[in-house]
């Protein structure tokens, strides 16, 4: 909810007004067993603030069964992004959900019986004509169950049979792929019941929900989108004064400021034990205050009731230039697009500042008035949710803090291939297995910039690829004196006759400029000779962030092809005939699957 | 009050301001239909923080009946 700034009434103006033409589409097709159109201009406004033109169709009222698995209609497509479910209680089963207390035990398991052939049929059906991501909305606990305070007594209340159906959903989603559950629990909970029904609506028009439902409900779905597309948040950077605690240390002291576990300070303890969560999702901390370096370090290393600690912080500015300026650096420190950043300050003046400046930054503002609410308010935005949290992400805090030790280096060696060489890199190249395909996942849907092809993939996919006899699912690992930085390059490969074709080649940011590219690719086109092939194809395919890699093949000797689609894709050649390519020499130690495979093969 | 409310319906309707006279109603305003009276419903609610009966939503359907019934209900809240 935070993220939306205008009314109802202004969204609509701006859809009305605004352009999105130029946005890449997302389809989403609504099949509803409610009249849920008006929650269309919050899920248009809020795909739009991920960067998308949503195109929104809705299938006909009450007519699930029919479209999913009669095929009935043209809502579902080949070229479906989303695919949205909404199937109310009142409407899919009107005996559990408005006469529950007249059925006897075995006429609630034979209608819950029956809801799961339903979904399991509608699933099918739904997958039979798209590909699309499937986010099935599930069921809200009633605020009054059937029986009063005995509902929550036994097994056979109402609020079990809800839960009942909530878990036979979430256990047969997987069985489709990319099909997702979305809690309407937890929606209903931010606003309770009052605020999240209408009851007017749904006897005039079939419309159970209030426009703050309908809000909270689009934001949820949204996050699906963001997570899924890549366009999570990487990175929180945070003011200090009136933030992570209340006053002001340059004048008030260490001593002086308001931390701790009692009222005033409780409010910044709690707001940086939020914090110190999404850091162990995974989340990378930064600091930007006008402050004194020196004042700031000294509360972070002698404040006794600071969560957070200098080594979560993986970069800082702190000094009395614009923020602006500032947080442009954080995002080159650390290697990520500015609209990575999520800014996070109690000023009025540096929020307006960002927001004109740099409006790819996300922002957030605390009111100063209002510290009790900024834990809330960091806990709800919803912008930095992912759906898939590997041991990388909770590794990534000591992980940024080797990279620093890095640069350090960096600075004393003389030149490049020495400082690469002292670096004693190990380079671990894997097929996909059972570990690794989450994290797998995760880096096609969140990387931007080292990404030759930026095609998503989600866990289904992956493992799809990986156990297919047509295509290898590689990944690489890296560490070194300073730390291990898990996996961090993964390359997709399709076969077909004697060519090769990468499919998917990248790297994390985390990693770049240090050679992996080259030997990871080394190990790929080994791969390929292995497999047969004579010729190995490489793709590029330009995206806003991408340049970087615009010449990559080229310098890898790959040709330039005839098939390239000016803007939209060059295409590569690489001729197996020749020597094997060469790893560069500066790594410690190059451990490969690829390499063991071949002296099996031999 | 009225031109609140106007400049309220012309952004949901999409519609300018002009076109929406006193009389102006679903039967003359070709956007405006059952869904969108639904939306402009919920905006009203929302910028002007009034709230609509069931009868009230069903029966209002001109510019006039609107403006006076919001007119009604932020003259008589304190």
């Amino acid at each position: 909810m935070s993220m939306i700034r205008l009314s109802y009434s202004e969204i609509q103006d701006f859809l009305n007004q605004a352009d999105l033409s130029r946005l890449a589409h997302l389809k989403i097709a609504i099949l509803r067993n409610i009249m849920i159109e008006p929650i269309t201009p919050y899920l248009r406004y809020l795909a739009y603030q991920v960067g998308f033109n949503g195109e929104i169709a809705f299938g006909e009222y009450d007519n699930i069964f029919q479209e999913a698995v009669g095929g009935q209609g043209s809502l579902l497509r080949g070229d479906t992004d989303y695919v949205l479910v909404f199937t109310a209680l009142d409407t899919l089963s009107p005996a559990l959900s408005r006469t529950y207390a007249t059925l006897s035990a075995e006429q609630v398991a034979l209608e819950i019986e029956r809801v799961k052939e339903y979904i399991r049929n509608v699933l099918t059906g739904i997958r039979t004509q798209t590909d699309a991501t499937i986010l099935w909305h599930g069921w809200e606990l009633r605020a009054h169950p059937a029986l009063g305070i005995l509902d929550s007594q036994s097994a056979e209340g109402q609020n079990a049979a809800v839960y009942d159906l909530n878990v036979i959903l979430k256990g047969l989603l997987p069985s489709v792929g990319n099909a997702y559950f979305v809690d309407l629990n937890v929606c209903l909970a931010r606003l309770g019941a009052a605020q999240f029904y209408d009851r007017r609506y749904w006897h005039i028009g079939r419309a159970p929900f209030t426009r703050q439902a309908l809000c909270e409900i689009a934001c949820e779905d949204v996050k699906f989108v963001r997570a899924l597309r890549g366009k999570a948040k990487k990175c929180l950077v945070l003011d200090c004064d009136g933030v992570l605690w209340g006053g002001v240390v340059g004048e008030d002291g260490v001593a002086g400021i308001k931390l701790g576990h009692a009222h005033p300070g409780s409010a910044y303890h709690e707001l940086q034990q939020e914090i110190l969560n999404l850091h162990s999702r995974g989340i990378i901390l930064a600091v930007c205050s006008k402050n004194n370096e020196e004042d700031v370090w000294d509360v972070f290393r002698k404040h006794p009731d600071m969560v957070l600690r200098e080594d979560h912080i993986a970069t800082s500015q702190i000094n009395w230039r614009d923020k602006a300026a500032n947080l442009r650096q954080i995002a080159l420190d650390l290697n990520i697009g500015l609209d990575s950043l999520v800014f996070l300050d109690d000023s009025e003046f540096e929020v307006n500042l960002i927001r004109g400046a740099l409006p790819e930054v996300a922002v957030i503002h605390m009111p100063p008035t209002r510290p009790a609410e900024y834990r809330d308010i960091l806990a709800s935005c919803g912008l930095f949710d992912m759906l898939t949290l590997s041991g990388e992400d909770r590794e990534r805090g000591a992980m940024y803090k080797a990279e620093a030790a890095r640069k350090k280096l960096q600075v004393q060696a003389t030149n490049l291939e020495d400082y690469l060489r002292a670096l004693q890199m190990v380079l671990e190249v894997r097929f996909a297995d059972e570990f690794t395909i989450p994290r797998i996942a995760q880096l096609t849907q969140k990387t931007n910039q080292f990404n030759l092809t930026t095609r998503r993939y989600s866990e289904d996919d992956i493992k799809t690829l990986a156990g297919s006899e047509q295509s290898d699912v590689i990944c690489a690992r890296v560490s070194d004196r300073y730390g291990d930085s898990g996996v961090v390059g993964v390359s997709v490969v399709t076969y077909e006759d004697e060519t090769a074709t990468i499919d998917t080649f990248l790297l994390s940011c985390r990693v770049l400029g240090r050679g992996v590219e080259a030997a990871f690719l080394a190990q790929v086109l080994r791969r390929a000779r292995q497999r047969g092939a004579r010729r190995v194809i490489g793709e590029y395919r330009p995206t806003a962030k991408n340049g970087q890699t615009a010449g990559f093949y080229g310098k890898q000797g790959f040709i330039p092809s005839q098939d390239s689609v000016e803007g939209e894709r060059q295409v590569f050649l690489y001729e197996l005939n020749g020597d094997a390519k060469a790893a560069p020499s500066f790594f410690k130690e190059i451990k490969s699957e690829v390499d063991r495979q071949l002296e099996t093969n031999t | 009050m009225k031109d609140k409310v106007v400049a309220i319906m012309s952004r949901v309707l999409n519609v300018p301001a002009g076109e929406l006279g006193e009389d102006a109603s679903p039967d003359t305003v070709k956007n405006w239909d059952s869904l969108k009276h639904m939306a402009l419903i919920l905006s009203l609610e929302e910028d002007l923080g009034v709230t609509f009966s069931d009868d009230e939503i069903a029966g209002t359907l001109t510019v006039r009946g609107i403006v006076d019934i919001v007119g009604k209900k932020t003259c008589s809240s304190p």
